[in-house]
């Protein structure tokens, strides 16, 4: 397989190169380019280029502007888009990451500059504002009863005494959840399975869609925690008949269907385990999928407006053909018919991953 | 008395019918109004207005004879005032409603409807036809039980009647919403032969409410509380984490959708309003704001609304919606009637801000045209654009491309597969083909294909 990161710069560099004509030749790097420059890369008054370009952070000229022309940190060179000083890196420079076992954030990508603005006149520089007396005062303690938020770092956990064994837990989750997870979180009846082991991965684009679970999948041990209190059983959520006792073993049980380790040896729960919220936090921090995630970095894609014989790879199949297509599915007998593989049962239903 | 009106308009209807005969045989003028479009043609001196070019498309069109009876609606009275106090649409629109599949998912109250975008004109969605998104059913909330509790790091928690958010000052915009899994049924490939199906899971409609900014000032922030989770009074409880500038900056939580309270399926009383980013954000039924330190990484920003990708990385906090525009007519909703003049148009939207240009493209996007707005240009709303199109009646190749005003221009859809796979559900923002078949004399019925380069 090849990493995605790799393949957004090849292929970002790619396009830029099919879209050739881009009247880069101008003089455009007079205004900012050679002058104060950020890690040597990039203009350090490129939100100011932004704002004079009304915005158009995305455009050619602007992006040269920042960047410079040279092959290395230049437009051609956007290679330095995923560099963690650039602006335009929005995939690591807007992450204030809390490692690998922390609570990443991603921020508001430093180009949308309007954004930044409204907030500051909004908010940061309105010393002005007076409040208006509308609202009624509350007491935070009176909102308890509402307050069921637990975040990634674990604060809104019920006390480590709160909790049973994942055996008791497992008999829980039969009693409420299996109908529609299946007993060992194998799903049933189109709902979600919660533990199923598929390779995140895939070869060709037109296999289908790896299940994504709370094993492989999910960052965060807590969020199922928050998550289930929150909105299950599906007919009366937050059920006071199952409790934060109740709902902790839940989530051990499923921690265990999954085989979530509780420390870097990779020891598993066993039966009679008291589970609890430390033993959860403890968890949190080996859900096996956690470092696969980045924050938003779109666009990826920097193409040029085109209006005629454009490039072949902006036409038809991506490589000139316009006649090289693909129609929906037939069935076994010819009738053409649409979302076949689900109307067969090949694959569970979904937009394309299983169950919403 | 009965037969004298049909022998009156059959002998009408014939005196008509010779009077538009005896125009065009003299090859004056059309029909009634020959004697006015002559003088007016003279008057411009040959340059102007030439009333032969004017009828000569209809030469040799076979004449209609037996249209102009006079029905029901002319003949008898129709129904009275408030006969329906909520009207409704004609009966003969009845065809034009949300639709669900009902295999995307296992039950009604997590599900989906789609608008019927290829029936819409305009910007504005009806709000009878506003797509839904449940994950938890359809409350029915009395407002006058409903608060909203601002909370958290904050120097005063509030709570609000809604009574007391209509006392603040009110902003009323115009804003695209948009699911960001529209279209992710066509990620593998084509599925669906409906504009309603390829791009149905949003909405534009005209909100009013009161700014957020006001509302968090109203409680004054701490500094170090840097997010916000809204959440919903439903059974879902719904959250998401959205930092604190974004909620600063255009955010507000509306009571009203296109002049009138909030519909239930769109979160009576009150929902939040996130211009430009996936409607998931815009938690419905709001009854509590939790500013906080740390994004939640609640189930809706991690195991959901979260891109994968090929290589088994995954993308989140992808809150906007990137630029995006779609054909509506003619689409695969409809049929072509023959080779000609069409004005092919469509919606374009961006999250980002306004949209720009729209080029269409008839050639599979070898060669594109300039649409031009039929509609306002208006900042994360719909866009309505139009362009002329000579059909010559050979097989085309429909597809419409939008830059905004950042500079983003649509990509077609091998390079953003390409890039990003084929199974991150959500953000599937590259451009759709629409293959016209050959019109080959009306052998293939003017039909219109949804394809996938």
């Amino acid at each position: 397989m090849f990493s995605t990161k790799k393949t957004l710069v090849a292929a970002s560099v790619a396009t830029l190169f099919a879209g050739s004509a881009m009247a880069m030749s101008g003089n455009s790097d007079s205004n900012s380019a050679s002058g104060e420059k950020i890690d040597g890369k990039y203009a350090a008054n490129y939100e100011q280029i932004i704002r004079d370009a009304d915005g158009k952070y995305l455009d050619a000229k602007v992006i040269e502007a920042i960047l410079g022309k040279d092959a290395t940190y230049g437009r051609d060179g956007l290679e330095s888009k995923l560099d963690p000083a650039n602006p335009y890196s929005f995939e690591v420079d807007d992450s204030i990451d809390g490692g690998n076992h922390g609570n990443a954030q991603c921020k508001i990508p430093a180009a949308f500059v309007e954004v930044h603005d409204s907030a500051k006149a909004n908010y940061y520089n309105d010393s002005g504002f007076e409040a208006r007396g509308f609202g009624t005062p509350i007491a935070e303690s009176a909102l308890e009863k509402w307050n069921i938020v637990v975040d990634g770092d674990g604060k809104g956990l019920p006390d480590p005494s709160v909790g049973m064994t994942v055996e008791e837990g497992a008999k829980v989750y039969v009693q409420y959840c299996g109908m529609c997870h299946g007993e060992f979180g194998e799903g049933a009846k189109g709902y979600l399975p919660l533990a199923v082991e598929e390779n995140l991965v895939t070869s060709s684009f037109f296999d289908p869609a790896p299940m994504k679970t709370v094993g492989n999948y999910w960052p965060y041990a807590v969020t199922f925690f928050d998550y289930i209190r929150r909105t299950m059983p599906f007919w009366t959520p937050n059920a006071p008949f199952i409790g934060d006792a109740g709902y902790m073993g839940i989530t051990g049980y499923i921690m265990q269907a999954n085989y979530i380790p509780v420390d870097a040896e990779g020891t598993e729960l066993e039966d009679d385990t008291f589970y609890n919220s430390e033993i959860l936090m403890k968890q949190n921090k080996f859900m096996k999928n956690q470092g696969n995630f980045f924050c938003d970095h779109r666009p990826v894609i920097h193409n040029t407006r085109c209006m005629e014989n454009c490039a072949d790879e902006q036409v038809g199949d991506g490589k000139g053909d316009i006649h090289n297509y693909r129609q929906a599915r037939r069935l076994p007998d010819g009738t053409p018919q649409y979302n076949v593989p689900q109307r067969m049962h090949e694959d569970p239903p979904g937009v394309g991953h299983a169950g919403m | 008395m009965t037969d004298k009106i049909v022998e009156k308009v059959a002998v009408q209807t014939e005196e008509s019918r010779n009077q538009g005969r005896r125009a065009f045989l003299k090859g004056s003028a059309a029909v009634a109004g020959g004697v006015m479009f002559t003088k007016a043609a003279s008057a411009a001196d040959g340059a102007g207005f030439d009333p032969k070019k004017a009828v000569a498309p209809y030469a040799g069109k076979e004449e209609i004879t037996e249209v102009l009876q006079d029905g029901a609606a002319r003949k008898s009275l129709g129904f009275g005032v408030r006969k329906y106090p909520y009207g409704m649409p004609s009966p003969f629109e009845k065809e034009v409603q949300r639709r669900t599949l009902e295999w995307l998912t296992p039950d009604s109250m997590a599900s989906i409807t789609m608008t019927p975008l290829q029936s819409l004109h305009g910007i504005i969605t009806p709000n009878g036809l506003h797509f839904e998104r449940f994950h938890g059913g359809v409350p029915t909330i009395n407002p006058d039980e409903h608060r909203l509790v601002i909370h958290g790091l904050v120097e005063r928690p509030l709570i609000f009647t809604m009574d007391d958010l209509k006392r603040f000052p009110s902003v009323s915009r115009i804003h695209f919403v948009e699911c960001p899994a529209n279209g992710a049924m066509e990620w593998k490939g084509v599925q669906l032969n409906s504009v309603q199906w390829t791009h149905g899971m949003m909405s534009c409609v005209e909100y009013t409410g009161v700014r957020l900014s006001d509302l968090l000032k109203e409680a004054g922030i701490k500094p170090e509380g840097k997010w916000i989770i809204p959440e919903g009074a439903d059974a879902a409880g719904l959250t998401r984490s959205i930092p604190i500038d974004l909620a600063m900056d255009d955010c507000f939580v509306a009571y009203a959708q296109n002049g009138e309270a909030l519909r239930r399926e769109q979160g009576y009383p009150i929902r939040l309003v996130v211009p430009g980013c996936e409607a998931n954000m815009w938690v419905k039924y709001l009854r509590r704001i939790q500013v906080h330190d740390v994004p939640a990484q609640h189930r809706e920003e991690t195991s959901k609304y979260t891109e994968l990708m090929p290589d088994g990385t995954a993308q989140r906090f992808s809150w906007y919606m990137e630029p995006n525009s779609v054909i509506t007519y003619p689409s695969p909703d409809f049929k072509m009637q023959g080779p000609g003049k069409y004005y092919v148009r469509g919606l374009a939207w961006s999250g980002r801000g306004k949209v720009a240009h729209v080029d269409v493209s008839f050639d599979g996007g070898k060669n594109w045209k300039e649409a031009h707005f039929t509609s306002p240009v208006l900042d994360k709303a719909w866009t309505r654009f139009e362009v002329e199109w000579d059909w010559d009646g050979s097989e085309a190749f429909l597809m419409s491309r939008v830059t905004d005003e950042t500079g983003y221009v649509q990509p077609p859809m091998p390079q953003m597969r390409a890039l990003e796979g084929t199974n991150n559900v959500y953000h599937r923002t590259a451009m759709v083909t629409w293959r016209v078949h050959a019109w080959e004399n009306g052998k293939n019925g003017g039909m219109i294909e949804n394809v996938q380069y």
